[in-house]
């Protein structure tokens, strides 16, 4: 997912890649009008909870594109490494929501919305592949 | 994992994409187990094994042999 060149990713990773791509314009699309709503009228009863709902379908769906994708890879070598760096971002980002939260519940750091965990995932990913990418390749 | 995977690619005037093509994995694939960096589990190693035409011990240098056994 995080190759220089499309031709360079499998199968299994551009289809991953493809439904993520579509799964985020469905993100851009959704989030702003719901924020607006949000911010701009004032909805009761179930429906913030809908909006909750209706704005996280999209990540949750990006999520669930990872695991079809570990299922999907018929490369071992890249199920490998994206099982590393899952491992690497999961232990890290679990490590530093403990810390924070702590932080949080002793005053000594302001509150952060929970929705920001998954992106902290994600770019400790981006950044553990920029580091490989960045390792001497063969021919 | 020492292996002559190189060599026999080279013998046969293969690219690591192709190599990656006849063994249906990537070209990155072929790299890492040609360094090292990954050993191949043992339905890959058995399928390059029969690409090649060889027993896997003639391609793949047992860890614990690697001492005793020149390649």
């Amino acid at each position: 997912m995080f190759a220089a060149k499309w031709s360079d990713l499998t199968p299994a990773q551009r289809a991953h890649t493809r439904r993520v791509l579509w799964l985020l314009l469905v993100y851009a699309i959704v989030l702003p009008p719901l924020v607006w709503i949000r911010s701009h009228t004032a909805v009761a009863g179930s429906v913030p909870m809908l909006m909750a709902v209706a704005a996280a379908l999209p990540v949750l769906g990006i999520f669930a594109s990872w695991g079809r994708y570990l299922s999907e890879e018929r490369d071992e070598y890249h199920r490998m490494l994206a099982l590393g760096r899952i491992a690497v971002a999961t232990n890290a980002t679990m490590g530093a929501a403990v810390v924070w939260g702590f932080l949080q519940g002793f005053g000594a750091m302001p509150l952060v919305e929970a929705y920001w965990i998954p992106l902290v995932w994600v770019v400790i990913q981006g950044f553990q592949a920029c580091v490989a990418r960045s390792q001497p390749a063969g021919e | 994992m020492e292996n002559r995977l190189r060599v026999l690619r080279a013998e046969r005037n293969w690219s690591q994409q192709d190599l990656g093509e006849r063994l249906e994995v990537s070209r990155q694939s072929v790299n890492a187990i040609e360094t090292g960096k990954y050993d191949p589990s043992l339905p890959l190693a058995f399928r390059i094994a029969e690409l090649f035409g060889l027993p896997i011990e003639e391609i793949f240098v047992s860890p614990s042999r690697r001492s005793s056994k020149a390649i």
